[in-house]
């Protein structure tokens, strides 16, 4: 899933300054599951922002909605005649999700409530963890399934480095080293061999290093 | 002759050498480089510039070795894969060449979080592994990454790190074996504070045959205070120092003393390995005291070949 | 139970199931946990017009199904409706015929619970009705065959007063086909009958000596005791009979002079028809039980009854399960006695049937269609004992309440009421990972008299709960059926109901399909308030409720806003807290600054809520929780303090001062200490001032 983390409320109440009709629009899938902008999130939001208006003695409206996903413009589409009674939308989702906002209502001011993070998994009930660089050329077979893009802090496809140590990455002693990780688990494959060999260089041009990314399937255009 | 340069032939007349270490300057001025080179230019076979070192900013080491050669001093380049892409490393590369610099350290880098430009993207384009398979490339088949050919000839000796004491231990020779495979000449290791750990490593690098591959520089540190003893066992990952070091600099009546003679131990310990072939001192921030200690070790003078 | 259907039989709590009325036990408990007892007794008395009898002397079916009882005991929900029915609150809670008269008019023979219920509702229906008893007192069984340390005689007369406050009349001493008859009613204007004649005799045992001097039978026995007639009982007692009417005679045998009481019945211990609790409270007061033996003979000494010869019965029932029992005629016991009283059964008094045209059915009862309950004679019905055989109060009550519908339909012309033919479900069983997991509470139940007490007269042996006790009890239901149901089309299958569940109810498919399994649901409210989509709905206390019961307690407050002084403070008070009726009452006169908002468990309130009571106006809030002892959730105590620090946190980013808020546990007894409200006052009015400034 990606994962979102809410903007500090500080952050949110300076953005949406000024813009008085306001709809809070969260999304039901990846940030909903982030416990960032799903409908609960929203509700709070928008009591939070109602009281901070009311002190300020600001005027206008705080509104609220959620759709399903915010990346799906039939979806966005949904929820055209509530944006367009609004003077801003700040939108829970991740930053696709603004963005199609964005795009569909190119003339209304749309801002993000959420920093979006990373690809990742749930470790558990409130802990989320990154996992997928969105690299375009996995090769996840060569390291017995744990990313060193992704899960290695400098990206070292031959690892691990010198700052290693008890299984640790050297920058912060939360985060496994996947190195330490890739050898333990092909050990226990039975596949350290494929540690003697040299990964070669990546080719980042399938990454968004090559550029902004689209796919595009000829086989399912209607 | 790989790359004939002042390091190879000694490494290669069988004689055990000595390398040191300088750090450039946060500034422009060149006498910071000229001094330390001034300094250790007879104590030393070659002297390593550090590349950003613990990603601070500083004076970069292609330029703080064209000092140290105008000097008469040989260099070694140190190249982090953290601050350069390919593109970059190459070009780098071709200059160093032109400007006279044949010895050349691949590193990773210390991650940008730990400098002080913490927010910095690290480039991690290439890693280190492929960054010494890069070098050999040049070198050998006078090619780009891209294929295409250099015009002119890359002498190189490429060299690389190695840490006998990060984890996981067991693996940190077949890590080695992979750099040796990739082309590596010569390697520094990270500073030795535990003589048997170290002694247990270099059993299972002579298990291999790769002593008979590449020449190995055993790094020492010396140290000047209970304080950075300490501050190397707490914060420097990749380091690993035993209690009984921290405390002797703790008990000892004068600490310098006691880190030089701590240092000469241990060189006088790693000096019988069996394939270790010279050392790398790593004077952090204390470069004067390298002449002494070279002397003590008995290492004087260096050969001129 | 996946696929049931919400308020259909598939999800009837099963108390409800069990209950011969189909009584809403759910709501009217769930009343009472809420302190509501006035409500609670209105609910009750929507479908039991005789709520004081049947709360001391029902067999509550409903206690035996309980889902409580599969985790440590069942609710007291005969001691429940005790409570609310005798409450000094009853004086108010009056049923009014919503209907004008109708002009139509109904006579009922027999006013036992049957004939009560039946007049009961057709008042309510608005027709005129007249009750015929032919006994000098009202009541039926319930004044004559219950004793009265069951059931006390003010007690039944306040409820058949009740009754007669509806307009209904009662004629006693009226004896049908005597005094009355079908004829003389019609033709006083009487357009429709219901016979509830009950049983009213004994059955005989029919073996030699049986009717000597000395033997007596035992509904005679009990009704002329219950009349004050003088009755003479020996010392030395036997009863024959295994069922609740042997066990009545029994003890009212000892109320009357007996010393040593003795039941003697074919059956094992374990096939007694009789409660467990009577034989239970028959045994403290002495009594003595022989089972397995029947009489052979009636002896005699003088003329008079001397003792019984007894016959070892060696079973009881054949292999279908029917009554026929064998003997082994060698193995004799006699045993010397100065009564015996004979309480095998009993049977109806049915002299009327033939000459008022009255079907009896082979049994000996009357004739009428099982769901309808109308006889041959079209506007004749009938009800209670005399249709369906010996049965229990509740049941009568039951029939008598169908009788009155189908009375009132036929009055009207329509067609009688089908009834309902869909199969009662198999009582669904509850997971021993649920059953683990489920906090246990112990009941609180009638208390019973000492026994050396109890056998001096006919005192009540039980007494009622205190407002205390019932609250507790009350706040044991486990809410069947009230639980979690998800919205499919929002949810998202994030799992989060999954995780946060304390009994993990809920299952999820390969496909991310949650299923909330609503028997075993308990309603805590815990997955709606954190599912993030909002997709789950809760039955009990819903999101909305709460949302509504904010909004309420502050606009109270706006009107006339000079009303109440001070800042205005929302306080959330956790219903499982020690504290009464009263002391909300005290709460609200003494500060009618502090607004409460009554929650089942402070787990239900997110931090949207506690911040729109800001937003609404309030200055500040403050969070009640109960005693950690009483919790049945106390998992969710941390979580809920997260949530307050939390809502401190947004106070602070909005400009409010976090101090506004507070979070603090209940004291052990009482809702709230009175230093506590005044500190929170002067300590919120500072901040209040300083903002309007």
């Amino acid at each position: 899933m990606i994962t979102t983390e809410q903007k500090k409320f500080e952050e949110i109440e300076q953005m949406t300054k000024g813009y008085n009709r306001l709809l809070v629009l969260g999304c039901e899938t990846c940030s909903a599951m982030s416990f960032a902008g799903g409908q609960r999130q929203v509700s709070e939001l928008a009591v939070a922002l109602r009281i901070a208006r009311k002190t300020a003695a600001q005027e206008g409206e705080v509104l609220e909605d959620a759709i399903a996903r915010q990346c799906e413009p039939e979806f966005v589409d949904l929820v055209m005649d509530i944006v367009a009674d609004c003077d801003a939308v700040l939108s829970l989702a991740c930053g696709a999700g603004v963005q199609m906002l964005a795009e569909r209502f190119p003339d209304k001011i749309i801002l993000p409530g959420c920093n979006t993070m990373f690809l990742g998994v749930t470790e558990e009930f409130g802990v989320w963890s990154e996992r997928c660089a969105g690299c375009g050329s996995c090769t996840l077979d060569k390291t017995g399934g744990l990313c060193p893009i992704a899960r290695c802090s400098k990206r070292l496809f031959n690892g691990p480095c010198g700052g290693s140590q008890n299984g640790k990455c050297e920058i912060n002693p939360d985060i496994a080293c996947v190195w330490q990780l890739i050898y333990d688990r092909l050990k226990g494959l039975n596949q350290l061999e494929k540690l003697q060999e040299i990964l070669p260089i990546k080719d980042w041009s399938n990454s968004f290093h090559g550029g902004t990314r689209k796919i595009v399937r000829e086989d399912l255009k209607l | 002759m790989k790359s004939g340069s002042n390091l190879e032939k000694i490494l290669a007349s069988g004689q055990f050498a000595v390398t040191a270490e300088c750090g450039p300057p946060k500034g422009t001025s060149a006498k910071v480089i000229q001094r330390k080179g001034e300094l250790l230019k007879f104590h030393c076979d070659a002297l390593n510039v550090t590349d950003n070192q613990t990603a601070i900013v500083r004076m970069s080491s292609l330029s703080g070795c064209v000092l140290l050669k105008q000097m008469g001093v040989e260099p070694v380049m140190q190249i982090v894969v953290r601050d350069r892409n390919r593109l970059a490393i190459q070009s780098d590369i071709l200059g160093a060449v032109a400007l006279g610099i044949r010895n050349v350290l691949c590193l990773s880098g210390d991650h940008q979080k730990f400098g002080n430009h913490p927010g910095a993207k690290g480039v991690y384009d290439i890693d280190s592994m492929q960054l010494i398979q890069t070098l050999k490339l040049m070198r050998d088949e006078k090619k780009f990454l891209s294929g295409e050919d250099i015009s002119g000839d890359v002498p190189l000796f490429i060299g690389a790190a190695a840490n006998p004491f990060a984890d996981p231990f067991e693996f940190r020779v077949v890590r080695l074996a992979k750099k040796v495979k990739a082309g590596a000449d010569f390697i520094q290791t990270q500073a030795i504070f535990d003589v048997p750990k170290f002694a247990r490593w270099m059993e299972m690098v002579r298990d291999r045959g790769l002593d008979k591959k590449v020449h190995i520089l055993a790094g020492v540190i010396p140290v000047k205070s209970v304080g950075m003893a300490r501050y190397m066992r707490n914060n420097v990952s990749g380091l690993s120092v035993p209690n009984e070091l921290v405390d002797r600099m703790a008990d000892a009546k004068d600490a310098r003393e006691e880190g030089v003679n701590t240092c000469l131990e241990i060189i006088e310990q790693i000096k019988e390995i069996d394939g270790v072939h010279g050392v790398h001192i790593m004077a952090v921030a204390w470069e004067d005291i390298v002449p002494a200690i070279v002397e003590k070790a008995g290492l004087m003078p260096r050969p001129v070949i | 139970m996946t696929g049931s259907k919400p308020n259909t039989k598939d999800e009837y709590p099963p108390c409800k199931l069990a209950c011969p009325i189909s009584t809403d036990v759910r709501e009217y408990v769930q009343l009472i946990a809420e302190r509501r007892f006035e409500d609670a007794l209105h609910a009750i008395r929507k479908q039991n017009p005789l709520p004081r009898v049947c709360g001391r002397i029902c067999i509550h079916p409903c206690e035996t199904a309980c889902k409580r009882g599969d985790i440590d005991e069942p609710i007291a929900i005969t001691a429940l409706k005790r409570f609310a029915a005798d409450g000094p609150w009853k004086e108010t809670v009056k049923q009014t015929p919503e209907k004008a008269l109708s002009g139509y008019k109904v006579a009922v023979i027999g006013s036992g619970p049957a004939g009560l219920a039946a007049a009961h509702d057709i008042a309510l229906l608005g027709h005129s009705v007249t009750i015929f008893e032919k006994l000098p007192v009202g009541g039926g069984m319930m004044a004559v065959g219950i004793p009265a340390y069951r059931l006390p005689r003010d007690v039944l007369a306040s409820e058949i007063k009740a009754i007669e406050d509806l307009g209904v009349e009662l004629k006693t001493s009226a004896a049908f086909g005597e005094d009355v008859t079908l004829d003389g009613l019609r033709a006083e204007g009487y357009q429709a009958f219901f016979l509830a004649t009950g049983l009213h005799l004994s059955r005989g045992l029919n073996v030699e000596g049986e009717d000597l001097p000395g033997t007596l039978k035992g509904v005679e026995f009990l009704r002329d005791v219950a009349l004050g007639k003088p009755i003479a009982v020996g010392k030395r007692v036997i009863v024959i009979g295994g069922g609740n009417v042997a066990v009545d005679v029994a003890r009212t045998a000892l109320r009357v002079g007996a010393e040593d009481v003795l039941i003697v019945c074919l059956e094992k211990r374990e096939e007694m028809p009789a409660s467990d609790f009577e034989i239970e409270e028959a045994r403290e007061e002495g009594i003595t039980i022989l089972n397995c033996f029947g009489p052979k003979r009636f002896l005699g000494k003088n003329g008079k009854f001397s003792g019984i010869e007894f016959k070892f019965c060696t079973c009881l029932f054949d292999e279908k399960g029917a009554f026929c029992p064998r003997y082994d005629k060698t193995q004799l016991k006699v045993i010397e006695s100065d009564t015996a009283i004979i309480a095998i059964g009993q049977a109806a008094g049915l002299s009327f049937a033939n000459k008022e045209g009255i079907s009896v059915t082979a049994r000996g009862g009357l004739e009428a269609d099982p769901v309808t309950l109308q006889t041959p004679v079209e506007n004749v019905f009938a009800g209670g004992d005399v249709f369906h055989g010996p049965r229990t109060v509740t049941d009568a009550i039951a029939t008598g309440k169908r009788a009155a519908a189908a009375i009132d339909c036929y009055l009207k012309g329509k067609p009688l009421p089908v009834g309902d033919s869909t199969e009662t479900p198999e009582r669904a069983k509850l997971a021993p990972a649920v059953i683990e997991k489920t906090r246990k509470f112990s009941r609180c139940s009638f208390s019973l008299a000492p026994t050396d007490q109890r056998i001096k007269g006919f005192g009540e042996v039980t007494s009622a709960l205190s407002e205390e006790l019932a609250t507790k009890e009350a706040l044991r239901c486990l809410h069947c059926y009230l639980g979690a149901r998800i919205d499919r089309e929002k949810c998202v299958s994030c799992l989060t109901c999954v995780r946060v569940c304390p009994l993990g109810v809920p299952t999820t498919s390969k496909m991310g399909e949650i299923a909330i399994d609503p028997f075993a649901c308990q309603a805590c409210g815990m997955c709606a308030l954190e599912c993030p989509v909002q997709a789950i709905n809760i039955s009990l206390h819903t999101r909305g409720k709460i949302a509504q019961d904010i909004e309420d307690a502050v606009a109270k407050s706006q009107h006339p806003k000079s009303q109440y002084p001070g800042p205005l403070i929302v306080g959330f008070f956790d219903l499982h807290g020690n504290f009464s009726y009263s002391d909300v009452q005290d709460l609200g006169r003494d500060y009618p600054n502090i607004l409460p908002v009554m929650v089942f468990g402070l787990r239900r309130i997110d931090t949207s809520d506690i911040l729109k009571a800001f937003q609404y106006g309030a200055d500040g809030a403050f969070l009640a929780g109960c005693p950690s002892d009483v919790d049945p959730f106390p998992e969710a105590r941390e979580k809920t303090k997260q949530r307050a620090t939390h809502a401190k946190a947004v106070l602070q980013a909005v400009g409010l001062d976090e101090e506004r808020l507070e979070i603090f546990d209940m004291p052990n007894h009482g809702l709230v200490k009175k230093e506590k409200i005044v500190e929170l006052i002067q300590r919120i009015g500072t901040m209040a001032q300083a903002r309007s400034e």
